[in-house]
C-alpha cells in the first residue's frame, strides 16, 4: 500500500511557491488573505500537511502473546517544511532556539532522573517541540494557553524559565509551586495567563472557555490556546469544555495533538473517526490538519486560528499528526510501539527539518547555529545548576494557604465589566409559583 | 416588611450582590429565561442582561470549571446545578481543579456552586440527595447548608464575598415551606459560625439545614413534659464551628446528632469525634446519631418517610438520654 501523498518533494525546496492548483482560493477558516490548505479530507476539513502518511497499527498473536504491528507505507520521502506565510527571520529562529532550548531541557530532566534527583517521573515531549512552540507563540500577551505534560516548550514560550520546569520536577522550593504540586502542573495567572494542569484529562479545556467568557465580560475578546491528546480528546470534560466554547462563541483554539499512542493504547482503540480534526463538524467549529512536526505550518494555522478568536469568531479545532518519540514516562520503554513508527518520525523529526529549512533560506549560516546552540547550552547548563541548588521546601509549609485571605482583594484582569446598567427602579418581583418538585 | 420565603431570600441575596458587585454573574442550565427549574433566577436575565446570566449546555463540568476559568480573571461566578445530585458531574472539576487551585498554584477561585439539596418531596434517588459530605471530606472547600430565610439570604451573600470556592446547598423542601421576616439593609452571616435556634438546659440537638425543623417540631412535643431541647443550626459543616459543639455539650451534657444525610460517613459520625477530644468528660449519656438510612433516597412516599429522620425519632431519643 503506497501513502496517498498528492505532493512529495523529496528534497527541501525552501523557497518554492505553494502549488496553486491544489489549493482553493478560500480555506473554511473564513474569507481573507489566508494560508492555503494543499487539500481537504473526505470530509471537508482543509489539511495543511505535505504528505499524508497511510499506515496503522494492527493487533497480531505471536507466541501466545497479542503485540501491536504495522500495516501500510512507511518509506514515502521526507516532506520539506512549507513556508510560512507570517514569520520573518527574527521570528523563525526564535522559534528555532525555542525548539532548542525545550529540547535540551529536557535532556537535562532525563539526565537529572537518572542520576535521582526528579522526584516521580518525567514526561518528554521529545519530537513535539516544534508543535508547542510554534503555537504558543502565536498567542499575545492577553492570551491564555492551557498546557499538558508534553507542552514544556509552549511554557518556555510564555516566560517561564528552564530552572523552574527543572525544580518543579525535582520538587524544590524554587518551583513555580513550591514542591506542592510536580512536574508539569504550574501555572500563573498574573502575567503570563497559564492554567496549571490537573491530572485528569480534558479537564483545562472548560477551565480555558471560562476565563475567555471572563475576558469577554470584561470587554476583550482573547483567544485560548489549549492542547489535548489523542487519549485526552475521549474524555467528557473535553467535549463538554468545546462545546460549550463552541456554543458560546470563545476563541479557544484546541490542538489535538495525536501523536499516535495514549500511554500504550494505539489511536485505533482510541477513536473511531479517520482524523480527529472530523470532530470539528460535530463542533460546529472550523477544522484543519496539520504536520505536527512542521513549526511553520502550526504557527501559521495556529495564527489564524487565534486570529478569529480575537475577533470573536469563535473557536477552532487543530488536528497536528505527529509522534510521541519516547514512553509515556521515562520508566516506559515503549516496547509495545512498532520500530517502523520510530524510524519513519525520526527523519521527521522537526528539529533537524527548521534547521534544514532555516539554512536553506540563508537565515541560518553552520556558524551562527553553532553559537546558537552554544548559547542554549550555556542557559541549560546554569538552569540546572540553580535548580539543583535549590533547596527541598520545609515540611510544615504544606499547610499554609489553603485559602485566600477574605482581607485580600482580587483585581479584574481586563478592567471593570461592561455589564447592563441596572436602574434603581428595577425591582426583584416574586417568583411564579412554578416548581419541579413541590 | 413582609416575610418571605426562603427561595425569595436567596433570590434577593442573588439579586442585591448582583447590583451590588458588577463581577458577580450566574452561569447554568435553564437560569435565563426560563429562570431556573425552581425559578431562583426568574427575572434576572431582563434585568442584568444575557452577558451576566448565563445559559450553558447540560454540561456540569463546563458549567463548573467555566466559573473557575472566569474567577481567574477577576469575576465571581455563581454556577448553579439544577439538582445538587447532578453536582457529581462535575466532580473532578470541583475536588480536583476548583478545590486544590489556590494551594497548589496560587490562583484564587472566589466562586459560589450552589443548587437544591435533599429530600422530603418524592424527587427518588436522584433528585434527593444530600451530597454535602463528598466537599466537607475535601480540603479547600467551604459548604453551607442554611435553614432558615434570612440565614440562606446572609450565606449567599457572604458566599458570594469569599474569596474561595463556596458550595451552597439550598434544602428544597424549605424553599417555599418556611418564611421570616428579612432584616433591613445588607446583612450578611458569617460562614462558619453556628447558630442557636433554640436554647435549652437538657439535651442539646446538633443539627443543620431541614432537619432544624424536624428538631424544632420535637423540641414543642418535649416542652409539653418538661424536656428542655438545645437546637444549635450549625449553618456549616465546612468549616465547623467546633466551639458552639464544645460549649452546647458542657452546656447539657448530653447530645443528639440528627441530620438528613446517610448515616455512614455523615457528618455526625465527625461532631461524635470533636466532641470525644474536646467534651468527653462532660458527657452525662452516650452520643446519640440520628439520620437518614444508608441506602438511596427512595422515590415512594411511604418508602422516603421510613428513610428520614423523623420527628418521633428525635423525641423517642430525647426521652431516653433524659432518664440514661
Amino acid at each position: 500500500m503506497k501513502a496517498n501523498t498528492e505532493t512529495k518533494p523529496s528534497k527541501p525546496q525552501p523557497k518554492a511557491p505553494m502549488p496553486a492548483k491544489s489549493a482553493p482560493a478560500v480555506t473554511s477558516n473564513g474569507p481573507g488573505n489566508q494560508v492555503v490548505p494543499l487539500r481537504k479530507n473526505p470530509n471537508g476539513i482543509p489539511d495543511y500537511r505535505a504528505e499524508v502518511p497511510n499506515f496503522h497499527t494492527v493487533e497480531e498473536w505471536a507466541d501466545g502473546k497479542l503485540r501491536y504491528t504495522v500495516t501500510g507505507d512507511f518509506d514515502a520521502p521526507v516532506p520539506a517544511i512549507r513556508e510560512s506565510k507570517y514569520l520573518n527571520k527574527d521570528q523563525s529562529l526564535e522559534i528555532y532556539r525555542y525548539m532548542l532550548l525545550n529540547r535540551k531541557m529536557e535532556q537535562a530532566l532525563e539526565n537529572l532522573f537518572k542520576q535521582q534527583k526528579v522526584i516521580g517521573g518525567v514526561y518528554l515531549g521529545l519530537g513535539q517541540e516544534g508543535c508547542s512552540v510554534a503555537s504558543a507563540y502565536a498567542l499575545d500577551k492577553f492570551d491564555w494557553i492551557a498546557p499538558m505534560i508534553r507542552n514544556q516548550g509552549a511554557m518556555l514560550v510564555r516566560g517561564f524559565r528552564p530552572a523552574e520546569t527543572m525544580m518543579q520536577y525535582m520538587a524544590k522550593v524554587g518551583a513555580p509551586t513550591k514542591g506542592r504540586d510536580s512536574g508539569s502542573h504550574y501555572g500563573d495567572i498574573h502575567e503570563k495567563n497559564c492554567i496549571a494542569p490537573i491530572s485528569h484529562l480534558g479537564d483545562s479545556l472548560p477551565v480555558i472557555a471560562g476565563c475567555l467568557l471572563g475576558a469577554r465580560i470584561q470587554g476583550r475578546n482573547v483567544a485560548g490556546l489549549a492542547y489535548i491528546g489523542d487519549g485526552g480528546q475521549s474524555t467528557g470534560p473535553c467535549y463538554e469544555g468545546f462545546n460549550f466554547a463552541a456554543v458560546q462563541k470563545l476563541g479557544v483554539v484546541l490542538i489535538m495533538e495525536h501523536n499516535l499512542w495514549a500511554y500504550s493504547t494505539p489511536v485505533e482503540l482510541q477513536f473511531a473517526c479517520r482524523d480527529l480534526a472530523d470532530r470539528a463538524l460535530g463542533y460546529g467549529v472550523p477544522g484543519a490538519i496539520i504536520d505536527g512536526t512542521d513549526p511553520n505550518q502550526v504557527y501559521d494555522v495556529v495564527h489564524e486560528a487565534c486570529e478569529r478568536g480575537r475577533r470573536g469568531e469563535g473557536a477552532t479545532l487543530i488536528e497536528a499528526k505527529m509522534m510521541r518519540m519516547k514512553g509515556h514516562a521515562m520508566h516506559d520503554a515503549a516496547l509495545y510501539v512498532p520500530k517502523p513508527y520510530f524510524e519513519y518520525w525520526k527523519k521527521r523529526d522537526c528539529m533537524g527539518r527548521f534547521e534544514q529549512y532555516l539554512m536553506g533560506r540563508g537565515w541560518l549560516t553552520a556558524k551562527q547555529n553553532e553559537e546558537l546552540i552554544r548559547s542554549v547550552d550555556e542557559q541549560i547548563n546554569k538552569d540546572r545548576d540553580e535548580a539543583d541548588a535549590s533547596p527541598f521546601p520545609n515540611g510544615e509549609d504544606a499547610a499554609a494557604n489553603l485559602f485566600k485571605n477574605n482581607a485580600e482583594t482580587i483585581p479584574f484582569k481586563y478592567g471593570p465589566p461592561k455589564v447592563k446598567k441596572v436602574s434603581k427602579d428595577d425591582k426583584l418581583g416574586e417568583a411564579s409559583n412554578v416548581s419541579h418538585y413541590k | 416588611m413582609a416575610p418571605v420565603t426562603y427561595l425569595e431570600a436567596i433570590r434577593q441575596g442573588l439579586w442585591e450582590e448582583m447590583v451590588r458587585d458588577p463581577s458577580v454573574f450566574l452561569i447554568g442550565e435553564d437560569v435565563g429565561v426560563y429562570g431556573g427549574a425552581f425559578k431562583i433566577t426568574e427575572g434576572f436575565i431582563h434585568h442584568f442582561g444575557k452577558e451576566r446570566v448565563i445559559d450553558t449546555p447540560i454540561s456540569e463540568a463546563a458549567i463548573a470549571s467555566a466559573g473557575l476559568g472566569a474567577a481567574f480573571t477577576g469575576l465571581r461566578p455563581v454556577c448553579e446545578f439544577q439538582f445538587m445530585d447532578f453536582i457529581t458531574s462535575a466532580h473532578t472539576q470541583i475536588v480536583n481543579a476548583i478545590a486544590k487551585s489556590y494551594w497548589r498554584w496560587g490562583a484564587p477561585a472566589p466562586m459560589v456552586l450552589r443548587g437544591p439539596s435533599g429530600a422530603g418531596v418524592s424527587g427518588g434517588p436522584f433528585h434527593s440527595q444530600n451530597p454535602e459530605m463528598w466537599y466537607a471530606h475535601t480540603p479547600g472547600l467551604k459548604v453551607i447548608c442554611p435553614a432558615t430565610p434570612s440565614d440562606a439570604k446572609g450565606l449567599i451573600k457572604s458566599a458570594i464575598r469569599d474569596n474561595n470556592p463556596c458550595l451552597f446547598f439550598e434544602h428544597k423542601y424549605l424553599y417555599r415551606r418556611i418564611k421570616e421576616e428579612m432584616p433591613e439593609g445588607d446583612v450578611v452571616v458569617e460562614i462558619g459560625k453556628a447558630r442557636t435556634h433554640r436554647a435549652g438546659g437538657h439535651v442539646s440537638v446538633i443539627t443543620y439545614a431541614s432537619m432544624v425543623w424536624v428538631a424544632d417540631e420535637a423540641a414543642k412535643l418535649l416542652a409539653q413534659e418538661g424536656i428542655e431541647l438545645e437546637i444549635i443550626d450549625l449553618r456549616t459543616v465546612s468549616p465547623l464551628d467546633e466551639q458552639a459543639i464544645e460549649d452546647t455539650v458542657k452546656k447539657t451534657n448530653r447530645v443528639i446528632i440528627l441530620h438528613e444525610d446517610n448515616k455512614t460517613g455523615g457528618i455526625a459520625g465527625e461532631i461524635a469525634a470533636i466532641i470525644n477530644e474536646r467534651a468527653f468528660d462532660w458527657l452525662d449519656a452516650p452520643i446519640t446519631r440520628i439520620t437518614a438510612l444508608d441506602i438511596p433516597a427512595p422515590f415512594s412516599p411511604p418508602l422516603e418517610k421510613f428513610f428520614l429522620p423523623k420527628v418521633e425519632d428525635v423525641v423517642r431519643e430525647a426521652r431516653r438520654l433524659v432518664k440514661y
